[in-house]
Order: C-alpha cells, then sequence, then structure tokens
C-alpha cells in the first residue's frame, strides 16, 4: 500500500474528486463572504442545475452545452429570484440571523420536494454510462472526469481571483463584505454586489453539480449532504477566507483518501467530523498557517 | 300511469334481486368488508424506485385475486404507507397499522426497517412478514418475524460456493455497504468461501453516503484477489465497479439480487461484461407466467419493473396471504397475530405462481437460487443451484 505509484494515485483521486466540492465551497464561502449569509438554499439551486441539465440531456435530448447553459439560466433565475424577493425583503425587515438561516432551509427543503415530485426519487446520472475513459499515466490511472474536474477547478479558483483582485466588480464586493454601509457612502450597491454575488454562486453550482452528475447517481436530496461539505470547508478555512475554504475543501478530500492507509474505509466520513469537531473547538475562527495566507480575496 | 309505474319498479327490484343472484362473486365479494393488507415500504427517498414498485406488483395481484372473488368472498385492499427505508419511519407506519388500522399482519422490507420493527410485532403479537430484505438476523427476530423472502444464507451461501468449486476463484475480495444490507451478507459469503476452500484476500467496508472508492479499490487491489464480491445498494454498487474498472481492475464481479436491473448495465456498459448476479426467483425461461407478466407492467406503467425477481415475491405475498387467511375461514377462526403463524405453519408449503414453491421452514425458508451474469449487454442465465 505504500508504493509510491499507489500513493500518487490516492493523491490524484483525492484531489480530482474534491473538485466538485471545491466549486461548491466557491460559490458557498463568497456568499457567505459577501452577503454574511449561511446560505442553505444553495442545495435547493444544486439541485435545479442538475435536474435542469438532467431533463435537457434525457428528456428533450438536447446536446450538453445547451444543457449546461439552460441549467445556468435557470440557476441564475432561481438565485436572483431568492435574493431580490426573499433575501432583500429579509433585510429590510431587520429579521435575525436565525430567520435567514430557516428561510434558506425551508427554500431549499421546498425545492427539493418540488424536484422529488416532478422527477421522483431514483437515482439519476447525467449521461447514460457513468465511465470516463481512462488513461495510466506514470502508473497512475487518470480519467477524462478526473482531469474535467481538476481543470473546472483550478479555472474557477484562478477565475474568481482575477474577478476579484483586477474588476471594478470584485473590489466592490470586498467593499461590501468588509462593511456594506460604509461601502454604500461610496456609492456601492450593496443589493447589486449581493445579486453579482449570487450570479456568480449559481456558475459554480453548475460547474460542480455537472462533475456530480456525470460520476455518480444523484436523487434530489443528494445536494443536502453535498454542502455539508462546502460547510466544512468554509469552517476551516475561515469565514471570509474564500480560498482557504477551498483550499481546505482539497485538504479534506486529501485526509479521507489517505487515511485509507491507517483506518479501514468505513471510518472515512467519521474523520471529517473529527475534523470539524477538532476545527470548531480549536480554531474557532478557522486554520490559519502563519506564512502563507490564502485569504487574497480578503485582503 | 301509477299502475304502470309500480309494475315497472316491481320489476325491477326483481331484476335486481335476479341479477344479484346471477353475479360473479365479485360483487359478492365487494359487498363484504375488505381484508386489509398492511405493506410498508420506501415510497419516496433514494429506495422509491423498489419501493413503489413493490406496492405497484401488490396491487396487480389484489386486482387478479379481486377479480377472481376475493379471499374467502372478501375484496382485498392493500394499505400502503411509507418508510424511506428509514427504521423510524418504519416503526412508525407498523404503529399505524396496529394502532389505527388493526391489522393482525403486515409486510415489510428493507433489513434495517425490519430489525427496527420486529421488537413491535412481537410486543402486539401482529405478524410481520419480510417480503424482501436478507439480512440472515431476521430468522432471529422473534415469535412472530416470519420471512417469505430468502435470507442471505440462501444465496450468498450458494454464490459463494458455486465461486470457488465451478468458477475456481481463489482469492476473493468482499467490499461491502457498512449497514445491515451489507455486513451480515459479506460475512455469510466470508465464511462460505473459505469453507470451501477458497481464501479472502480483502475485506472492506464503506460508508453507505460514500461516493468515492479509490483507496479501498487500491487496497483491494494490492492483496491481488481473482474475483471481487461487491454487496451494495443500487446507489452505489455500479459507482465501485466504475472505479474498479477506471483503476484497471479486470478481475470478474460477483454481486446480488439488487444489482439484477437494467440500469446497471445501462451505466456501466462494457464494465458490466461478466458481472454475476442472483435472482431468487425464476426468470422467462423457468416460468412462462414471467413474461406476460412484464408484458402487462409496459401496458400498464409503460416499463419494466425495478427488480423484477423482487416484484415477483410482492405479487406473490397477496397469494400467501389468500391461503392463509382461506386456512382460517375454513377453520372457522378470528385473523390474529396467533392464528396467522398457525396458518402459516400448518399449510407449510405455498404453491405461488411467480416465485414456485414457498416451503415455511421455521423462520427461514429455502428456495432455488438463479445465477445471471452479463453477456454482451444483457443479463443472460448462467446457472441454477438448487
Amino acid at each position: 500500500m505504500y508504493d509510491p505509484v499507489i500513493l500518487a494515485q490516492i493523491f490524484w483521486t483525492g484531489v480530482a474528486t474534491s473538485a466538485p466540492h471545491v466549486l461548491m465551497t466557491l460559490g458557498f464561502a463568497l456568499t457567505l463572504k459577501v452577503t454574511g449569509l449561511w446560505n442553505f438554499a444553495q442545495a435547493g439551486f444544486m439541485a435545479i442545475a442538475f435536474y435542469t441539465m438532467f431533463f435537457a440531456l434525457n428528456g428533450l435530448d438536447l446536446p450538453i452545452f445547451i444543457a449546461v447553459l439552460l441549467a445556468i439560466g435557470t440557476t441564475v433565475v432561481a438565485s436572483l429570484a431568492t435574493e431580490v424577493y426573499g433575501l432583500q425583503v429579509l433585510r429590510e425587515r431587520q429579521s435575525g440571523n436565525l430567520t435567514f438561516f430557516i428561510f434558506t432551509l425551508i427554500l431549499s427543503q421546498f425545492i427539493m420536494y418540488v424536484i422529488t415530485l416532478i422527477f421522483g426519487t431514483e437515482p439519476q446520472t447525467l449521461f447514460k454510462s457513468i465511465l470516463s475513459p481512462v488513461q495510466i499515466i506514470g502508473g497512475v490511472a487518470v480519467s477524462d472526469w478526473d482531469l474535467l474536474g481538476v481543470g473546472l477547478m483550478v479555472m474557477g479558483m484562478v477565475a474568481l481571483w482575477l474577478f476579484m483582485a483586477f474588476t471594478k466588480e470584485g473590489q466592490f464586493l470586498t467593499a461590501v463584505s468588509d462593511n456594506a454601509k460604509l461601502a454604500e457612502l461610496y456609492g456601492i450597491s450593496a443589493r447589486r454586489s449581493y445579486r453579482v454575488t449570487a450570479v456568480i454562486a449559481s456558475l459554480f453550482i453548475v460547474a460542480s453539480m455537472y462533475l456530480v452528475g456525470s460520476h455518480g447517481g444523484v436523487v434530489p436530496n443528494s445536494p443536502l449532504e453535498l454542502i455539508l461539505g462546502a460547510v466544512l470547508g468554509t469552517l476551516l478555512g475561515g469565514i471570509g477566507r474564500v480560498f482557504a475554504a477551498a483550499a481546505a475543501s482539497i485538504f479534506l478530500a486529501l485526509i479521507q483518501s489517505f487515511s485509507i492507509l491507517v483506518l479501514a474505509s468505513r471510518w472515512q466520513n467519521l474523520l471529517l467530523y473529527g475534523f470539524l469537531f477538532v476545527a470548531i473547538v480549536v480554531f474557532p475562527r478557522g486554520v490559519r498557517l502563519p506564512k502563507f495566507r490564502f485569504a487574497l480575496a480578503g485582503r | 300511469m301509477t299502475r304502470s309505474l309500480i309494475l315497472s319498479r316491481r320489476h325491477l327490484v326483481a331484476g335486481a334481486a335476479l341479477t344479484t343472484l346471477a353475479m360473479p362473486s365479485i360483487v359478492r365479494a365487494q359487498a363484504k368488508d375488505p381484508i386489509k393488507l398492511g405493506t410498508a415500504m420506501p415510497l419516496t427517498g433514494s429506495q422509491a424506485g423498489y419501493g413503489a414498485d413493490f406496492i405497484t406488483g401488490m396491487r396487480m395481484a389484489a386486482k387478479d385475486v379481486n377479480d377472481a372473488g376475493g379471499i374467502a368472498g372478501r375484496p382485498v385492499e392493500i394499505l400502503a404507507l411509507d418508510t424511506q427505508a428509514d427504521p423510524q419511519l418504519g416503526i412508525n407506519a407498523v404503529n399505524r397499522f396496529i394502532g389505527v388500522e388493526k391489522l393482525p399482519m403486515f409486510f415489510i422490507a428493507w433489513s434495517a426497517v425490519v430489525k427496527a420493527v420486529a421488537p413491535v410485532a412481537n410486543r402486539e403479537k401482529i405478524l410481520a412478514i419480510n417480503t424482501g430484505a436478507n439480512a440472515p438476523e431476521i430468522a432471529h427476530l422473534g415469535d412472530y418475524v416470519y420471512t417469505a423472502f430468502p435470507l442471505a444464507d440462501v444465496d450468498i451461501s450458494k454464490l459463494a460456493r458455486y465461486t470457488v468449486n465451478t468458477l475456481a476463484k481463489k482469492r476473493a475480495a468482499v467490499l461491502y455497504i457498512n449497514n445491515d444490507t451489507g455486513i451480515d451478507a459479506a460475512k455469510i459469503y466470508r465464511e462460505n468461501f473459505t469453507a470451501a476452500g477458497g481464501q479472502v484476500v480483502a475485506f472492506e467496508a464503506y460508508d453507505p453516503k460514500a461516493t468515492e472508492f479509490t483507496g479501498m479499490l487500491l487496497k483491494t487491489r494490492a492483496a491481488n484477489p481473482d474475483m471481487v464480491h461487491v454487496h451494495g445498494l443500487l446507489t452505489d454498487v455500479p459507482q465501485v465497479i466504475a472505479q474498479m474498472r477506471q483503476l484497471g481492475m479486470t478481475q470478474r464481479v460477483s454481486t446480488y439480487s439488487v444489482a439484477y436491473n437494467p440500469k446497471i448495465i445501462e451505466q456501466l456498459g462494457a464494465a458490466a461484461e461478466g458481472l454475476i448476479v442472483t435472482s431468487l426467483a425464476p426468470g422467462v425461461e423457468e416460468n412462462p407466467l414471467v413474461a406476460p407478466f412484464i408484458e402487462r407492467w409496459k401496458k400498464e406503467i409503460g416499463r419494466a419493473p425495478n427488480g423484477l425477481p423482487y416484484i415477483q415475491y410482492q405479487y406473490d405475498m397477496v397469494l400467501l396471504a389468500k391461503a392463509m387467511y382461506e386456512y382460517l375461514d375454513k377453520a372457522g377462526k378470528p385473523a390474529t397475530g396467533e392464528s396467522l403463524i398457525e396458518a402459516l405453519n400448518t399449510v407449510k408449503e405455498f404453491a405461488l405462481p411467480m416465485t414456485g414453491k414457498l416451503v415455511i421452514d421455521g423462520h427461514r425458508v429455502d428456495k432455488t437460487v438463479y445465477l445471471l451474469t452479463v453477456e454482451k449487454g444483457k443479463f443472460v442465465p448462467l446457472t441454477t443451484l438448487t
């Protein structure tokens, strides 16, 4: 088991399988950073994204790029509608954090129940086959899905970093996340920033659900389990530190993968919760590395 | 005018009386109180693909029984409740059967649910009949818990021995889901494979929520097995096999009846070739009633049933209940948990249309096991193990 090729395989697969979780985490952590909201409605948007693609591909026989565009459309609409007609209303009423939390949770459950009524509860995959072509590179099996996942993950992180660091809109998001009222004094619309955040998060959600749905079966309530990974990453990375949260998601996936060397695989999920417990108790503001800081977007 | 009207009424009354007398027994059956057969299955959640079809299978049988006059002249009614394959919801459903519906018997499936409701059935002295779970522990759940479905020690033990003795595989890896479905079945496979002279070189459980199995599979690959037995659910078995193939593992794979589903072949494509599955009910080749049954599904539901052998059992459960109630009717006994158990053990052998002869052997049943394999993208019979 300690053969270098096996270790390399575990590393590679760990990184590749973290991709959908990293993309989800980027959207979730960015929303938390800018709006200050643990937006569990994103689980509902994940379901919308997946089932739009599923229906477009399997019900309407549309090509994949159209299916993805449709999914982006429905997810952005759902996300913006929630922002405009739900969250904004609650903000105007100066509702408490608990109200926001309950609202997003109930909304995601509502969406999932509607989707269950429409699509049923049988596990569905985007494509009929879940097999992806594989090539062996240096003894390590690398599938097309792995490459797509890692590619999307890297592109997503780079694009977000460039957006946050070099565009006016990105800098507005940072300003709003630092102090929304102060930002508004400087003419930055917090509402607009919230909506831009909703659109960006939707893009990450669609990319993430494409990866999840082309790798295995999805049922309407799968996103609630998936979003838990984003919550773990966000907590470990530290609230407001988007890229640290993404890095934490990769780290968690690697820990889970490498734990097979010392633990039976049935303990892998327990390990994850153990980490979360320790992180919350010992590192309430997330794990901060002494020299290298990931929180570029937080500056 | 008035007279002719009175005469008309008389004629109508006389006609109605004559019609009633001449009506087939079905009409008389409908007039009596129905016999309610309670069944608690997952109608929502990840297992609903099977659970909902279980109920449809039972309802088809109920319709056939009612069309033929019902049970002892009474119509049958299927009372279905949702468990989501969740033990707690299973208990809720059974409490309703007992407390609200006052049923003396109910049907149940999914190992974790059967185990959860067993204490309730025993305490309330209500007969619970397992119709689809296969955890061997079900045979020891108490006086009021019976099974009409063969437990894992029937098909898995026969499969393990066949793998060593006929397929000449001597080194097996056993990968199983870490819940009631997988744990006991995996142990049975290991015991029988070892007893037949083989060696289990890897024995790995995976989390029921896992979607990534690479680490476990690499560990398995390092153990160099010549056969891999996967014991999980429809949600994870295809993913385990797909990831196995992607890691270059070419060993033949066996699993059990859960994977006797065309969806597996669809999802795995060429990677499904050689896959061995078990079936505890005769197929189209062995039972002439199966093909028309599938056709009926296609006509009425628009597709073939999910997990055909399981559905055959569900259909037969209504016929099993019919035989039990008819025994009580002849004996002049009321239907209670105890009297139904007496019926089950006294009749003992039931000739069931879809799954063949069922012999009650205490809290177990023995059945013929049919092995199928995937060849050129289709399930084809491999052998029959008696």
